[in-house]
């Protein structure tokens, strides 16, 4: 390891921190959706990858037929977050909800089964390419820290991904919502028995899932490009970090996030080929102390 | 209602063993009136059929769902491919390493993955998966990354289609019969009692992790001789054999044929491996129509064809009791 005097130096480390949380902020907002899915639910949804990538793809269509003027991307964003939202009550009414009752592993299946048809969806429409959005204003540029260039739409990032922590706090914890939420979460047929229809939360459930992995996608735009197969790059860096900080747990997915994301930054430093690896290195750690992650339960 | 079922295939094995016999002619004599065109998809169907079993013997028999068998499928493939291309090594050394070498790796994943149930267990096999496919798709100097490993050539005598599919089908069967002696001996019935009661078997003084990570390496090692037999038959290797959508072909073939029946996955992969072979003829759109298909088994066809045929002919027999007994 040749890092010595070349990288050790405070700024190089404090730009490498930043990216980290601006990556563990994106991770957030993808596996915040997924772990809420899965907390009040109990089905994993393996098709919210898939999701994310049609929201990314929708939102740059919206965006290319649109060419609103400066807040194109975000009323693109919007309109893309949405979409998903429709996607995400369609796979519900007509799809999960026939299977509550079953087993598992056909829940799971069948969400697998949404990902070969998104993948295909996306194939078929968008074809192979790369594509990316220029960053919207006032995110165009870079910020000098310690005189590196940090681009400021990592700001921006870092911004939604606290937008939607605090939101998600107050929704589940401070409305009566949120009380619903994890009381269903807790004992879903005591809550059934007090007169609050589970297959509606269910669905708003699922909705609001479905729209967080839309706005996650379509933000990733302007982030670097989009492409088929995104959607499994993302999902098994957040499988890593609900397993890490506990599923259905919305501490542990953020505190999951900012150790994959900083296990990621600081990893490219040293082996960028491995930066993967080093996250499931630390997620095998973190499994021999804690079977069911940081946060999480064991399962009953 | 499985237990018994069960036992009535005991009972009855020699009774019924006729159309294994029928089955095992046929796949003989197949090389002699198949066209070659067909007998490689046969070969496909074969090793994928393997692949399925070893899947199944998590799936069907020990309950734990492993969306991450593909890493050892890959592996035995890789392991394999690099003996022959890189240090000429003996043919058959070669595919026992791969088998031996995804039964080791086996063993280190297994030991964290056995210790979790269900969902978490499911998850945490994916995980790994994608882990050892991340480090062969990425290590390109060792690996050959995302170009894969071509020119995997098996020994002259074993160069024609018909030969390398007598070499499948024999790999196959034995390694078939195999695991059909491990899931009906004792260690086959603790996998199932901890299956239906995991709580009871350890109070019977089964040490649960123990058997679930011998049962962990068993099938990754035949997942890997599936793979280390295929690659020298398709010549090449690519990391794509090791994804997360190669891991969900077997559990699909299972939830197709029927996980609970032995040769329930076997069944599956058959009809999926002609499927796709005739599919592919005029679309690339596979992903779309297997996701289709899967939607419409779980809904239509809960528990697989084969439970679904078990359940109708056990109703015939019994309406046609219930007939015999009144007249």
């Amino acid at each position: 390891m040749n890092l010595g005097y070349q990288c050790m130096s405070f700024d190089v480390l404090f730009n490498q921190f930043m990216s980290g949380i601006a990556r563990a902020s994106l991770l957030f907002l993808v596996a915040s959706g997924l772990s809420l899915t899965f907390g009040v639910l109990r089905v994993l949804n393996f098709a919210h990858g898939s999701l994310y990538m049609l929201g990314a793809f929708v939102t740059y269509t919206i965006w290319k037929t649109l060419l609103i003027p400066v807040v194109g991307f975000y009323v693109a964003t919007f309109l893309g977050a949405l979409v998903m939202g429709g996607v995400g009550i369609i796979i519900e009414f007509f799809l999960l909800r026939r299977l509550y009752a079953r087993g598992w592993p056909e829940q799971l299946l069948a969400t697998y089964a949404i990902v070969l048809i998104i993948t295909d969806i996306v194939k078929w429409g968008w074809g192979g390419e790369f594509l990316s959005i220029p960053r919207p204003k006032p995110f165009t540029g870079a910020v000098l820290l310690f005189g590196f260039p940090f681009p400021s739409y990592n700001f921006f990032i870092i911004l939604l991904g606290l937008t939607v922590v605090i939101f998600l706090w107050w929704l589940i914890y401070k409305t009566r919502f949120g009380d619903i939420i994890r009381a269903a979460a807790h004992d879903r047929e005591m809550v059934s028995a007090l007169g609050i229809p589970i297959p509606w939360l269910f669905t708003w459930i699922f909705v609001l899932g479905s729209l967080i992995a839309g706005l996650s996608g379509a933000v990733t735009a302007p982030f670097g490009s989009i492409a088929l197969g995104m959607d499994v790059e993302i999902i098994v860096e957040c499988f890593a970090v609900v397993v890490i900080g506990g599923m259905g747990s919305l501490p542990g997915t953020l505190l999951g996030s900012l150790i994959v994301g900083q296990v990621y930054a600081f990893g490219i430093m040293f082996k960028p080929e491995l930066a993967l690896a080093f996250i499931f290195m630390v997620m095998a750690a973190v499994l021999i102390v804690r079977p069911w992650g940081i946060f999480g339960r064991p399962e009953r | 209602m499985m237990q018994r079922s069960e036992v009535a295939v005991n009972n009855s094995t020699i009774k019924r063993s006729w159309w294994l016999i029928l089955l095992i002619i046929a796949f003989l004599i197949a090389p002699l009136v198949m066209s070659k065109f067909y007998l490689t998809i046969l070969c496909e169907a074969l090793v994928m059929s393997l692949f399925a079993l070893s899947f199944n013997l998590l799936f069907g028999y020990m309950g734990q769902l492993s969306f991450g068998q593909a890493a050892f499928y890959g592996l035995g493939g890789y392991v394999v491919a690099m003996l022959i291309t890189k240090l000429q090594f003996n043919f058959w050394l070669s595919l026992a390493a791969g088998a031996g070498m995804a039964g080791l790796v086996g063993l280190i994943v297994g030991y964290f993955c056995v210790r979790l149930r269900g969902i978490y267990f499911a998850v945490l096999t994916l995980a790994f998966g994608q882990l050892i496919f991340v480090i062969i798709f990425k290590w390109h100097k060792f690996t050959g990354g995302d170009d894969g490993i071509q020119g995997v050539f098996p020994p002259e005598y074993l160069r024609s289609i018909e030969a390398y599919y007598y070499l499948i089908f024999f790999v196959c069967a034995i390694s078939a019969f195999i695991l059909w002696r491990i899931v009906n001996s004792p260690f086959g019935q603790a996998l199932k009692a901890m299956r239906e009661n995991p709580e009871r078997t350890e109070f019977l003084g089964i040490h649960i992790a123990r058997y679930q990570l011998i049962a962990f390496v068993i099938a990754a090692a035949f997942a890997g001789l599936a793979g280390a037999v295929w690659v020298p038959f398709y010549r090449s290797v690519a990391p794509s054999y090791l994804t997360w959508i190669k891991s969900g072909e077997p559990v699909m073939a299972a939830i197709l044929g029927g996980p609970n029946i032995f040769f329930g996955p076997v069944l599956g992969m058959f009809i999926m491996t002609f499927v796709h072979s005739y599919i592919l003829g005029f679309t690339h759109f596979w992903p779309v129509i297997m996701g289709t298909i899967i939607l419409i088994i779980i809904f239509v066809l809960p528990g697989g064809i084969l439970e679904f045929a078990k359940v109708k002919i056990t109703e015939r027999r019994e309406k046609a009791k219930i007939a015999k007994g009144q007249t």
